[in-house]
């Protein structure tokens, strides 16, 4: 059983509401920060703890609130960036849905830590109820003296804003988000300036995922020390993975990043195999951008060793054979799925998503939408995957924000391990519009167990 | 057109959310209470007047409704189904409830039913992959969903529209 620290009160009845919430012990960690830590020595214990950002790219977050900058007289802000929108990731809905205080709780320090005293969750439109709950969840707070001014006498005032997105993927980015929450148009700013200097309002802000706020709680009442045993290296503390697609039991899991990527599929702790008695095709373990890996190479690294759910153990073997841990959205496609048409709805999605700042994304991902489409429905040319190839090579590292990159990633990793299955779908145009590619050699090697 | 008490109360609550001079910040929760407030879309009018009461350009305004997909710049039906089409709804199967949501109300995605009650619409991933194939309805989402499930919604949309008229 792995250590659970965000979901562990998930389960409690009422836990939503603040009454509840507090007497499980919520609250707890802001009453500690505020008498007993001075905001540089949160800073200190987010450091200690190596915590690494939950929404996709890693970065540690102590280091990331060490730079943000503290001109004489001007306001900072941290922003919680619940943006949500990565395909398959779905594990910040579950933790506002239901622990709202908890991402309260993780925000009073924070702000404090950073100097906030205006702080604003910037959340996807189409998480409307979920506003409510947030908002119900603030005033809650208030009603009893976590927010507003002079929290526990400590002199630190804090508010917290939430402010519906409207449908935009690029808001999940940093500085697309924060033009949004200045009404405007979703477009990555180029940096630098880092947000840490000049952020929202030319502010210097912190903008952080959902969960790593969550995860600043369990930091500060077990202390950073204590955090970063758990787990292994530079995964340290517990991850939130949201598991979908043709697996027995989806849904949102706590892991501790010890685990093998076997044991997280199979064992009835946590996916319980692959729906349907079918077998394991192919995987995308962080969310829809990151490298899809063929079964083989999903559950073993190319030197053959066991492949772990972590950062270090899933990137093992970079692009070439690796993948990444990215945000946590782990997608499962058993043996009737077809990657080209997979790999389509996601170039689609990029192509719908493009701000449409940088040409090479621009454009680029028009062609990988009408390529694949192409080649889906039995309308391509052997040239064609060789076009798509290039591509995505052009878009990747040219552009603002990675966008580019996350567009260019799955269509890459799905030509580098499905050539075939490309290939059979333009030599074989009627036959691939009935039926799938199948296994083929992909699950090779790989004896489905039982854990 | 001008939005009422109640509705510019809650305006009032948006703005004063920003500090003061970047109201502009309100817009887009702004133009989600506009879109809800007349008639589930954004007609030029009502952008123009959004612009009036933020205190900015109407292209300011534009610019943003155009960009974001939750805003209609076309009118809509009573119930608009948003059905998410992104790869993890894919592999569950949502091919088939949008093709059979365009049998059962004989419209094309895009469509409005004649009698104004429903829009079909097709979405990219609404964060509900767990739970597919789902659609967005409203404020709410509706999951796992089957061709029963379906039905059993469309029903109850024209038992309440009967019963209100």
């Amino acid at each position: 059983m792995s250590k659970k620290l965000l979901l562990e009160k998930a389960h409690v009845e009422g836990i939503r509401f603040y009454d509840v919430y507090r007497r499980e012990g919520g609250y707890n960690s802001v009453e500690k920060t505020l008498k007993t830590l001075s905001p540089e020595a949160v800073v200190e214990e987010v450091k200690k703890s190596g915590l690494r950002g939950r929404g996709g790219a890693g970065f540690p977050t102590g280091m990331k609130w060490s730079f943000i900058a503290k001109p004489e007289g001007v306001p900072r802000h941290l922003v919680c960036n619940a943006d949500e929108s990565e395909p398959g990731t779905f594990k910040d809905r579950y933790l506002m849905e239901f622990l709202p205080h908890l991402l309260i709780e993780g925000l009073i320090i924070s702000s404090y830590a950073l100097g906030s005293n205006d702080t604003y969750i910037y959340i996807r439109g189409e998480y409307a109820w979920i506003v409510d709950i947030l908002e119900q969840a603030i005033e809650e707070a208030k009603a009893n003296g976590w927010l507003g001014k002079n929290i526990l006498g400590s002199g630190f005032n804090c508010n917290i804003h939430v402010q519906r997105g409207a449908g935009a993927y690029i808001c999940g980015e940093e500085t697309a988000l924060i033009e949004s929450l200045e009404g405007k148009r979703g477009n990555p700013r180029i940096k630098p300036p880092f947000p840490a200097i000049k952020g929202l309002w030319e502010r210097p802000t912190v903008v952080n995922n959902v969960e790593t706020l969550a995860a600043i709680v369990p930091i500060i009442n077990m202390g950073g020390e204590e955090y970063a045993k758990i787990g292994v290296g530079r995964s340290t503390g517990t991850k939130l993975i949201s598991a979908c697609g043709n697996i027995n039991k989806p849904g949102v899991y706590e892991i501790d990043m010890t685990i093998s990527v076997e044991e997280f599929i199979y064992s009835e702790e946590y996916c319980g195999g692959i729906a349907n008695g079918k077998k394991l095709k192919a995987c995308i373990p962080g969310g829809s951008s990151v490298p899809i890996l063929p079964a083989n190479l999903l559950l073993k690294t190319a030197k053959g060793e066991t492949r772990y759910m972590n950062y270090e153990s899933l990137s093992d073997g970079g692009f070439a054979t690796g993948s990444m841990m990215g945000s946590g959205g782990f997608i499962v496609l058993d043996e009737d799925q077809c990657v080209v048409k997979h790999t389509y709805t996601l170039a689609r999605f990029y192509h719908h998503e493009s701000c449409g700042q940088c040409s090479p994304c621009r454009e680029g991902t028009i062609w990988l939408d009408k390529l694949l489409y192409k080649l889906e429905h039995g309308q391509g040319k052997l040239s064609d995957i060789d076009l798509l190839w290039d591509v995505q090579r052009r878009i990747e590292g040219n552009t603002i924000c990675p966008l580019g990159d996350a567009a260019a990633w799955p269509v890459a990793a799905a030509i580098r391990h499905f050539r075939d299955e490309f290939e059979w779908h333009v030599n074989n145009p009627q036959e691939s519009q009935i039926k799938n590619f199948g296994l083929a050699h992909y699950a090779d090697a790989i004896q489905p167990i039982t854990v | 057109m001008k939005f009422n008490e109640q509705q510019i109360a809650e305006f009032n609550r948006l703005v004063a959310r920003y500090p003061e001079g970047k109201q502009k910040s309100a817009l887009l929760p702004v133009l989600h209470l506009a879109q809800e407030s007349f008639g589930g879309w954004l007609s030029t009018e009502t952008m123009n007047y959004v612009a009036e009461l933020l205190n900015i350009t109407p292209i300011e305004v534009y610019e943003v409704a155009t960009f974001y997909s939750m805003y209609n710049l076309k009118p809509v039906g009573k119930h608009v189904f948003e059905v998410c089409q992104t790869g993890p709804c894919m592999i569950n199967g949502s091919d088939n409830i949008i093709n059979y949501i365009k049998e059962k109300l004989k419209i094309e995605i895009g469509e409005t039913t004649p009698d104004g009650m429903f829009t079909l619409k097709t979405v990219e991933c609404l964060g509900a992959c767990g739970y597919a194939p789902m659609m967005q309805m409203g404020k709410f989402y509706k999951e796992h969903l089957t061709k029963e499930k379906v039905d059993n919604i469309i029903e109850e949309c024209r038992k309440n529209a009967a019963l209100n008229n």
